[in-house]
This record gives C-alpha cells, structure tokens and sequence, in this order.
C-alpha cells in the first residue's frame, strides 16, 4: 500500500515538473539591447484586421493610443499626423510597413518608434448556449531609426468561463474586454 | 386624547405655516421675466432654413415657423422673409448650418440684423415612440460672429412613461411641439436677459470619459479659443462628425474657459485653404488652421459609434475619441475615449435610462468639457 502512494506521490511530482519545463517567459518579447527609456514619441499605425467587424482595428488602435497616453511615458503621434507620415512616404499597407517605410517614415512625423499591429478575434463567440465576448491581439514595436522589431506581444482577453456556463450572463461588455486586453498589452510593454 | 389632539393640532398649524411660507418661494415667471426686460435684447434676428443633419425626411419648415411665430409673440424683432431671401440669393448663401466672418458682416451692413438664428436638426423620427433632437445657436452678425447663445433638445415619446404608460406620447407633432417649447423657452430666456440654459448642470459620474490623457500644459485658470473641427466620422450615422462637433461647441460655450469660435468661420476657413483632413487633423492642418482662425487649441476626435434606436426595444450607443492640440506645444494636450449605452447602469423598469444619443452625448462632452480645466 506505502509503495502505491509512493508511486503515485512520484508520478504527479514528475507531471508537475514536466509542465513547468513547458512553461515559458510569457507570450512577448523584449529585444534586450534595446532602450526602451530612449523612446519618447511613438506613431501607432492602423491596425491589421482579421475579423468580421470592420471597425473592430479602428476602436482597438483608439483604445490603445488613450491607454497608452493615459500611461504619461511616452508621447503618441495624432491619427491624422500619422495618417500623413503614411501618405507622405506612400506605404502601400499601412498595416504591415516594410522596415524601408518605418525607416522613411521616423524623420517625417518625428518619432522613434512605430506600433504595428493585427486584431484577430473581436466580438462574439458562441459554444452551445452560451456566448461571451472574446478578443485576441498581437502588436509590434519597430525602431524608427533601424526598421527592427524590438517589441512584440500579444493578448487574448474575454471568452466563454465555467461561470457563464454554469450562469449564462453573456460574458462582460466588449468595451470592457477590449480593456483589459489593451492594459495586459501596456504591462508587457513596460514590464 | 387631549395631548395627541394637540400634537395633531400644531403639526396641522406647522404644516399650513410651510405651505404658506412655501407658496412664498414660488417662481413667479412673469415678473422675473418683467424685470429681466431691463437687460433684454432688441436686435433684429433673421432665422435660417434648417440645417437638417438627421439624413430623413423632416418638418423642417415647421420647425422654423414655430421659432418665428415664438420670437414674435415674444415682441422680438425679425427680419423680414423677403429681405433674408434676397440676401442669401444675392452673397449665394447655400449652406445654413453656420455663418462665417464675410457673411455676417455684410449681414449687419445689408440687413441690419443683429444676429442670425441657426438651428440643426439632428433626429427626427415619427415612428411610435416618435424623436427628436436638435441644437440652435444664435450668432451675432458683424466683424466678428460670436456665438451668443445655445441650446438644444432631445426627446423620445417613451422617455418619461409615468403611471400605467399615461405619460407616453405617440404623436410626432405632440413631441416636436414640446421640444420646441422647451428650446424657445430658452432663447427667449436669453433674449429677456435671463440666463436661459446656458449654465452648467450636473452630469452622472457614468458619462465621464472612461481613458482620459491630460497634459500638465493646459492651464485651468486660462482662458482659451477654441476651434472644434468637425470630427473623422468611422460610424454608421450620417453627419456623425458635424453633429459630435455641434455638441462640444454647445457644451464649451457653456463653460467660462472656452471662447469657442463660430463653426461657420471654422468651416470657411477650412474650405479656403483646401484643407483636407485624412484621418484627422494632422500637425500641419493644424498649423494652417492657427494661423487663420488664431485660435489656442484645436478640438477634433473620431466617432467610432452614434447610434439612436427606432421602436421601444434598444438603447442609444455613442463611442467617440477627442484630442486638443494645443498651439504653443503643438502637441496633444488633451486626449481621451468615450462610450456609453443608454441603459448603463439601468436594473428595473428602465429607471435611468436615457432615450436619445443627444441627450447622452451632451452629458458625455459636458463631462470632457469641464475635466479639460478641472
């Protein structure tokens, strides 16, 4: 009987030890020879959108630009200041710039570094009965000067719990996972 | 029994001594009016056609008869249809939605009028529970147009139902008729010398901008010109950003910080310089639009939502961003996100709920309004 509870005791640390070898930093990344305190302006570009909504990238750049600001440690560029940069150097898809275009486009608008971005779930899913709002998004950061990715990170927020199975309740309002998905964002760039 | 029949009697005596005294403080409108008159305006006013911003088929004739006959029963001068007829055919006067610096002086030259009333109409449905929204402002006319008063008004048929749905107007004339009142009640509130509408009232904490950026730059104990740009417009509704901008000129002139610059002047100006806005306004429309209108700060934004609803069943949405760009830094000053629904914070029986995205969004740039120079 001791030898059984020895055995199972072994096999759920040893399960235990081989999950946490799975785990890993977080899901982002942070060029370690990058200083990130030298950045003082920063262009967001309009995001790539991959969902049915059409405005889904343009309410989460809106989200971001605020939040980001709100943060007071860097300066975000206005929309239509960037919107000129982009017709300025004539980038052909503002949502995936060539590290050429981010190049061109730093001196123009005045910034050290440019947010790229791709919102690829926003809204409603449904399993069953039960439906909750869901978002997922990747952003980059790219330096101005070089054209190379120095950041990048990506959320997913919101979706259905064991709670909104159990309860239903249709998951919280999307302005608030959009929210909460921006704000993990924000902690991964200053973390 | 004799101690409680004492009781009763001096809580009936009490009581009757509070009415008394109550009845006292009651509002005698005709002699505050009476003596309002000291201060009363008597410039000539011409009343432009209506600027329709509801993209529907609306009463907008009648809507500017009901503000004659009310300017008229009032005792206040307007300038004859004929002359205002001639005029604008004459300087080819097309768009009614503002006045800008040419016009208006060739107005006062011209005409004589002192001012020019504007009105916007901004929803109209007749569909039960039937709405209506819609903004006037009275420029003066002369060198310099300055906004002088504004106000608006928005009503739903169903916004305040009362007991066993007795409150309930189903009638669109019913509904255009009262919001109209409420709307000249306070010009000629103003016209009179009394304050009309024009001071700040109390906005819910719900309506506040739920991301707010403000720079230490912006000085409360200034004050500021400013120009509100209409805003980029990434919404369903028609006319959404000259109806987001029409509702921060109205809540800015109400507070004592803000100059706000005649959007007619700002529109003109914009349309001299070819300015074309991409997006919003860049650092170089900006530069261009200080220069002419010599301005302070630069209000633009972008509505990502404005939405009424038709029938019973639904609630309003408005989402929209506002920046300032200020003129000495030329940078953002002010920056924030806004979104509300109509049943926000709503539990039971609709208590609270607001029926019209203008009555929503007024609160909402009230709120950003009085933050800026908080």
């Amino acid at each position: 009987m001791v030898k059984f509870w020895t055995i199972l005791f072994c096999s759920i640390l040893a399960v235990l030890a081989g999950l946490a070898g799975c785990a890993t930093k977080g899901n982002f990344y942070r060029d370690p020879n990058m200083d990130f305190g030298a950045i003082q302006s920063i262009a967001v570009l309009p995001f790539s959108n991959l969902t049915r909504d059409n405005l889904a990238a343009e309410r989460v750049r809106d989200v971001f630009i605020n939040k980001l600001l709100s943060t007071g440690a860097v300066y975000v560029l206005p929309a239509g200041e960037v919107a000129r940069g982009i017709a300025t150097v004539d980038i052909q898809n503002p949502s995936s710039p060539s590290p050429g275009e981010i190049v061109k486009l730093g001196p123009i608008i005045k910034c050290q570094a440019v947010i790229t971005g791709v919102v690829k779930e926003y809204g409603e899913v449904r399993s069953g009965t039960t439906s909750a709002n869901l978002i997922s998004v990747s952003l980059q950061m790219i330096e101005a000067q070089t054209g190379k990715i120095v950041w990048t990170a990506s959320t997913t927020k919101g979706g259905i719990t064991i709670w909104d199975r159990l309860f239903g309740g249709g998951g919280q309002a999307m302005n608030d996972v959009t929210d909460n998905a921006v704000n993990d964002l924000i902690n991964k760039l200053f973390k | 029994m004799t101690s409680s029949t004492n009781f009763l009697n001096k809580a009936a005596v009490i009581l009757i001594v509070g009415l008394l005294c109550l009845s006292g403080c009651a509002y005698p409108k005709g002699a505050v009016r009476g003596d309002a008159q000291a201060g009363a305006k008597k410039f000539q006013i011409a009343v432009f056609p209506v600027e329709n911003l509801s993209g529907t088929l609306s009463p907008l004739k009648e809507i500017r008869q009901s503000a004659i006959d009310r300017l008229r029963a009032e005792g206040f001068p307007i300038l004859e249809e004929g002359i205002l007829e001639k005029f604008m055919a004459r300087h080819r006067v097309r768009y009614t939605g503002g006045i800008d610096q040419g016009t208006a002086k060739a107005f006062k030259e011209e005409t004589g009028a002192g001012a020019v009333l504007i009105t916007s109409l901004e929803l109209y449905s007749d569909k039960i529970p039937p709405k209506i929204s819609l903004m006037a402002r009275l420029v003066s006319t002369g060198e310099k147009p300055v906004i002088l008063w504004m106000d608006g008004v928005g009503l739903a048929g169903d916004q305040s139902p009362g007991l066993l749905g007795l409150g309930l107007i189903e009638d669109p004339r019913e509904l255009r008729k009262k919001a109209m009142s409420s709307l000249w009640d306070s010009l000629t509130g103003y016209l009179s010398g009394e304050k009309g509408e024009m001071g700040i009232q109390r906005v819910k904490r719900k309506f506040s901008p739920k991301i707010v950026y403000r720079s230490f730059e912006i000085d409360p104990g200034r004050k500021y010109t400013v120009a509100v740009v209409p805003f980029f417009n990434s919404s369903d509704r028609k006319n959404a950003e000259e109806i987001m901008a029409l509702h921060f000129v109205k809540e800015l002139t109400r507070i004592e910080a803000f100059d706000v610059v005649e959007p007619g002047v700002v529109r003109q100006g914009l349309l001299n310089l070819r300015v074309i806005m991409e997006e919003g306004v860049s650092l170089a429309n900006a530069d261009i639009i200080f220069g002419v209108l010599n301005v302070d700060l630069i209000l633009s934004g972008e509505v990502l939502d404005y939405q009424d609803y038709q029938g019973t069943l639904g609630a309003p949405k408005v989402n929209f961003s506002v920046l300032l760009i200020d003129r000495k830094s030329r940078r953002m000053v002010w920056s924030s996100d806004s979104y509300n629904q109509g049943d926000d914070g709503v539990f039971f029986f609709d208590c609270g709920k607001v029926n019209t995205a203008y009555t929503m969004t007024s609160q909402m740039a009230q709120a950003i309004g009085r933050s800026m120079v908080k």
